[in-house]
């Protein structure tokens, strides 16, 4: 420390706790941050003004992307294992076709009756392979299902 | 600035003259505070607490066949360029802007709550266009409603209602 001139008063502040509180926080915002996985394909999400979160848990994922691709994606590895093979078990999302969505839904859904389903689609693909996709729900008997969509500011 | 005193220093006043021989150590806190301070402000930009939104979709399954009345049924046509045709029953169809939707749906389910809503959609639109379609029948709290491929036929009779 510098000697300070006399009629000065000297200032020593007490960092402590703002660094107990920086610390704080750090370790909270590190310990909640779930980084996004890795996606297979970009998917800009249509807008709309449905109020409820995605669950959290129990979630079968249905993909498609702007040029057509389909994706099926398991949140419980486990799952994953039993139903893509023990190799797959890691990759969130597997691509898939149309005609394998129907076995593959019904498995899934034998498997865990919990299962929700959930659409991913992006909003610049053409309506045509969510129509396919939403058929094929119905064939394995699943008339319940959620569009996955971002909060719509806008109005 | 941050600077931990860990005893010893020589200002202490009069306890500390005791234990002269100690070496006061100080250590310059600011480096590591100025790491924290980054990480944080890093964790805190990038954190999103907003998990996406749902849509429920509930579609009747597919065996069922439900009987409807033609003058309660709503018919929304969504064309490939994004344009809306509604018709009632067997009315001609009528051209219906994007933005007055909202309105429409619920003067609609106003003046017959029995209303059945059946939405063609076209599988060249956009995807986007039917998400809106969806999300503007639950804001109207209309919970009755199908969706159907648009088709051929379809495509003629609005194409006929355009020209007359």
């Amino acid at each position: 420390m510098p000697k300070f001139k006399k009629k000065r008063v000297g200032i020593s502040l007490d960092m402590t706790p703002l660094v107990d509180i920086a610390f704080l926080l750090l370790t909270f915002f590190m310990l909640t941050t779930k980084f996004k996985p890795v996606e297979e394909a970009q998917i800009v999400l249509p807008e709309s003004h449905a109020k409820y979160k995605i669950p959290e848990s129990d979630v079968m994922t249905i993909t498609f992307s702007t040029d057509g691709k389909l994706y099926l994606g398991l949140d419980s590895q486990q799952l994953r294992a039993q139903l893509f093979g023990e190799q797959n078990k890691l990759k969130p999302a597997i691509p898939i076709s149309i005609e394998e969505l129907i076995p593959l839904a019904q498995q899934a859904r034998s498997a865990n009756p919990k299962l929700r389903t959930v659409i991913r689609g992006d909003k610049d693909s053409m309506y045509g392979p969510a129509e396919d996709v939403m058929n094929a729900l119905q064939k394995a008997n699943i008339a319940r299902f959620e569009l996955v969509t971002e909060m719509d500011r806008k109005d | 600035m941050g600077a931990v005193d860990i005893g010893g220093g020589r200002q202490h006043g009069k306890k500390g003259k005791k234990k002269k021989r100690r070496i006061g150590i100080r250590l310059d806190m600011t480096p590591l505070v100025d790491i924290a301070f980054l990480l944080l402000t890093f964790f805190m930009l990038t954190t999103t607490f907003s998990l996406p939104q749902v849509m429920e979709i509930t579609l009747p399954p597919s065996e069922t066949k439900s009987e409807v009345t033609e003058s309660s049924l709503l018919l929304l046509r969504l064309m490939e360029n994004g344009t809306i045709f509604w018709n009632m029953g067997t009315e001609a169809p009528r051209a219906l802007e994007q933005n007055t939707l909202r309105a429409f749906l619920k003067e609609r389910i106003n003046t017959n709550p029995n209303m059945i809503t059946l939405v063609k959609v076209d599988r060249k639109s956009k995807y986007s266009n039917m998400v809106k379609i969806i999300d503007e029948l639950h804001l109207a709290n209309i919970t009755r409603y199908s969706l159907a491929p648009l088709l051929e036929p379809d495509k003629k009779i609005v194409e006929d209602a355009g020209k007359s």
